[in-house]
């Protein structure tokens, strides 16, 4: 009796959270494909607000510059992240100075960060631009692939590595067709989980952009349109943005199956 | 005596402050079986692996076919490993797997090809070829860990505990099938275990190691009738070990009874001492010559050919085990409690240090 | 043992590089910048000067700091206590489910912060969709504002942060074990104390790492209350915002988030702290 009762509360508080978590961005599909575009009364199933941000030219160009930064700063990232995590899962003792500063910009607050990037290319004379949004998200992505592919790594077999050097493979073939492909799941989650980041990442990007409109990213443009107040537009964006990352996450999961980082 | 197809020259390794081989000499024929036998920690491992060029040698030197291998590393040595975890790619098939090692010699399409098919059959898994590990059986994943190595014809082939992971029928099999195709292929086989009965079955010779040092070398008989110190007395086998002190010429156990031994038979010089004997060399109704003792049956083992008995005796501060054949111990009717003469020859006697 | 199990340093380099030149390196300036005195056009006249720490604590932005902290605790402690429920409700259901709940408890902290705040500006706005309800129940008065108000970036702190407080409580209760609380029973105890006496505290580590995470991150946070808060008060995230942007003081923007630092690494630390005595104890009782 009294375990049933206590269920029942759990569900409740369940309920609860994620009503509290789903209702709001739901509100926010919902109304995007709503005619009149008013929050108070629906009153019809439209697209023509998706339609409306395809001739938005300053939404368009802004979608570009985030498509560029975020696969720029992914490949770059995933790269430079992979080779990391490997390096480091290989070293058999740890330094704990290289453990803070792998871990470092996952914890650094991002308007710490960003001020950090932005005295340090004015301080250079950098032009700023497109170019510097990337070096900057460079910075947290490398940090969250590595920690996926380390993640895959400590349930890796290390002796298919000398097992393939015994055979008869130099370092860089084994790197190639062993390591490289078994890792492959990790790596593409990560790189796709980057790319998320990137796409979402606001604060970073609005202090490394530099002056000029050209090099607006998509979550500049929409903090520009918020603040405005709200907009059937801005409805319809947020519900693309929104899917992209939910996409781009959900690809990352199930080719990685081993959960969100994290957790 | 031809010369060895390689020859370990006093190789040590150090980690740090611990010495993991201490000054081990050994020569291997070609074609020969042998086995590095030692508990974990005795150095067998890291010696596999300094022949597989895993690890350098801290000191002393490699030669194969008379030449120093030590500093070729070790995709250039024409030496191959089998992993105790088989160390299979999990992202290739079985024939990709075993293929892998050919492909690296950049071997012609058609022989890679051949060459696979041809050991896929040796093996009988021609029916898995396009299967990836993680479908195959413990046995099965085995012999494709076998096959991978094998197919490049390695002049010595290195197996790390080979069998460990299989269950005991299994096990079985496997020692007599690995013998099999040792003999086929003509390779030299050096295994690594810690099972002394799998050292037993399917060595030519035997290493017995210990803390890093080489303990004893010699034919599975040679190291099981002629152990050279008491811990590979203990180590191979089951053997029984009475203290002993010297008297006169010969020695007394606690209990006072004199103990004999050939002078063969006596390996230990030193204050303390043991006179070991193996379970199956005690007979029943000794005659008055023979060294005996009398106990009281603790326990009784029937094993199917022979019966194990566990006697408790003044003679020794452990059971001394018996082992009588099931024909022998046929009629007797022994029970637990029942008081057990048995008598044991001088030339079946070990003497060691304690 | 191969070239590259050698000298992993090879692989290293690289991002150690990138993080050295575009992290470490920029970090260390804004330290030092923090001790530089401002040029009177703006920018940075280099001599050395205790004046930016000094001013971090003038009474004028003591409240700032005030109500910075308030507004983050507030948030930190809200989000505590309903990421803690819910990480409790989900390890309390079958344990099959579990992952999938998990996964969708954390789902929203990975989609995008600006679209999340602005979520709440719909529902709150003069026209949003709460005042719209209150009227299609036939509410006539006059509403109170619910936009632009401290309530609002509570609101807005505590549904963005707190998939990572429910993250972190769920680590320690799903590795209780569930004997545990059954043995406190069959000693006596009842379902609240076991509760109180036994669950609670060892699991009270997800707790403080929700904590300190939504306090920190929401004490340095200029978007939501700039977007939620309308403006209508400062928090030290719109402080330092404003001294790179607009005022052109960067000195003492540099002190400002220097400060931002020392306090995230003193939670931390006490955190740690706290854990670590934690976990001590309970080893000791294992």
């Amino acid at each position: 009796m009294d375990h049933r009762k206590s269920t029942r509360f759990m569900l409740l508080v369940l309920s609860g959270v994620f009503a509290f978590l789903y209702i709001p961005i739901s509100v926010l599909l919902a109304l995007s494909f709503n005619e009149g575009g008013l929050p108070t009364a629906w009153t019809g199933f439209s697209v023509k607000w998706y339609g409306a941000l395809f001739s938005n030219q300053d939404i368009l160009g802004a979608a570009l510059n985030t498509l560029i930064v975020a696969v720029v700063s992914t490949l770059m990232a995933t790269a430079l992240g992979t080779l990391l995590a490997i390096g480091v899962e290989i070293r058999r003792r740890k330094g704990r100075f290289l453990e803070t500063i792998i871990f470092a910009p996952m914890i650094i607050p991002d308007i710490v960060l960003a001020i950090a990037l932005l005295s340090f290319f004015s301080m250079l004379n950098v032009t700023m631009g497109l170019h510097t949004i990337i070096f900057s998200h460079v910075v947290f992505n490398l940090a969250f692939v590595c920690a996926v592919v380390r993640a895959r790594l400590k349930n890796f077999d290390w002796s298919i590595v000398e097992a393939s050097t015994d055979l008869g493979a130099s370092i860089l073939t084994t790197l190639r067709r062993i390591v490289l492909p078994v890792l492959m799941p990790a790596i593409v989650a990560g790189a796709l989980l980057a790319f998320t980041l990137s796409v979402d990442e606001f604060i970073i990007a609005f202090f490394t952009a530099g002056a000029g409109r050209d090099s607006i990213t998509l979550p500049m443009q929409i903090f520009a349109m918020i603040r405005f107040g709200v907009t059937p537009e801005i409805n319809a964006l947020s519900t693309i943005v929104m899917s992209v990352s939910l996409v781009a996450l959900a690809l990352s999961q199930r080719l990685n199956r081993g959960g969100l980082p994290g957790q | 005596m031809s010369k060895p197809l390689l020859s370990l020259q006093n190789v040590e390794k150090q980690f740090g402050t611990f010495k993991a081989v201490d000054q081990v000499s050994i020569d291997i024929n070609e074609n020969e079986f042998f086995a590095l036998l030692g508990a974990s920690g005795s150095g067998k491992t890291t010696l596999l692996r300094m022949i597989a060029g895993f690890e350098d040698l801290t000191s002393g030197a490699l030669l194969l076919d008379g030449d120093d291998i030590s500093a070729v590393p070790a995709h250039r040595r024409p030496v191959n490993l089998m992993f105790q975890s088989y160390a299979l790619f999990p992202h290739l098939t079985v024939a990709r797997n075993i293929a892998y090692g050919l492909e690296m010699e950049r071997l012609p399409r058609k022989e890679i090809t051949a060459r696979v098919d041809e050991i896929l059959e040796t093996i009988q898994l021609s029916h898995v070829a396009a299967r990836k590990p993680d479908q195959l059986s413990g046995g099965q994943r085995q012999r494709v860990a076998l096959a991978r190595a094998l197919v490049k014809r390695p002049r010595i082939l290195l197996l790390d505990e080979p069998l460990g992971a299989l269950d005991k029928k299994l096990r079985g099999e496997m020692q007599l099938e690995l013998k099999r195709i040792q003999d086929e292929f003509k390779i030299t086989f050096i295994v690594v275990t810690h099972d002394q009965e799998e050292a037993l079955v399917m060595a030519d010779r035997i290493a017995i190691l210990k803390d890093g040092k080489l303990l004893q070398i010699g034919s599975p008989s040679e190291v099981y009738e002629h152990p050279n110190s008491r811990f590979s007395a203990e180590f191979i086998g089951v053997m029984n070990f009475l203290p002993v002190v010297r008297s006169g010429d010969g020695y007394q156990d606690r209990n006072g009874a004199a103990i004999t031994a050939t002078d063969r038979g006596v390996l230990g010089h030193g204050a303390t001492l043991v006179a070991a004997v193996r379970p199956e060399r005690m007979l029943l109704n000794p005659e008055p010559h023979l060294n005996q003792l009398t106990g009281r049956i603790s326990a009784l083992a029937y094993h199917g050919l022979d019966l194990q008995v566990h006697l408790e005796t003044p003679s020794s501060p452990q059971p001394v085990m018996v082992r009588l054949t099931a024909d022998a111990a046929e009629g007797l009717n022994l029970s637990i409690g029942d008081t057990l003469a048995v008598g044991w020859s001088a030339k079946d006697t070990r003497i060691f240090d304690a | 043992m191969t070239t590259i199990e050698r000298r992993p340093e090879f692989l290293i380099a690289p991002a150690l590089a990138w993080l050295t030149v575009f992290m470490v390196i920029p970090c260390l300036l804004i330290l030092a910048l923090a001790f530089f005195r401002r040029g009177t056009y703006g920018g940075v006249e280099y001599t050395f000067t205790l004046e930016n720490l000094a001013l971090v604590f003038d009474p004028l932005y003591a409240g700032i700091f005030l109500k910075s902290a308030t507004i983050a605790g507030t948030s930190a402690m809200i989000a505590a206590v309903i990421g803690y429920m819910a990480a409790y409700a989900i390890v309390s259901m079958p344990k099959r489910t579990q992952p999938a709940l998990l996964f969708f408890a954390v789902l929203p902290f990975w989609s995008n912060y600006l679209v999340r705040t602005y979520a709440w500006i719909v529902l709150l706005n003069r026209e949003g969709l709460i005042t719209g309800i209150a009227r299609w129940m036939g509410y006539e008065g006059e509403l109170p504002r619910l936009l632009y108000t401290e309530g609002a970036v509570v609101i807005g702190l505590v549904y963005n942060y707190l998939p990572f407080v429910i993250l972190a409580c769920y680590a320690p209760l799903s590795r209780l074990n569930p004997e545990i609380s059954e043995a406190s029973r069959d000693l006596g105890a009842t379902g609240w104390t076991t509760f109180r006496r036994v669950i609670l505290p060892m699991t009270v580590t997800g707790i403080a790492t929700g904590f300190v995470f939504v306090f920190v991150l929401s004490i340095g946070n200029f978007v939501t209350p700039a977007l939620l808060g309308g403006g209508q008060f400062q928090m030290i995230g719109n402080l330092v915002y404003a001294q790179f942007l607009t005022a052109n003081d960067w000195p003492f923007g540099a002190a400002l988030s220097m400060i931002l630092i020392a306090i995230m690494m003193g939670l931390l630390t006490i955190q740690t702290f706290a854990t670590e005595r934690a976990s001590g104890a309970r080893h000791g009782t294992d």
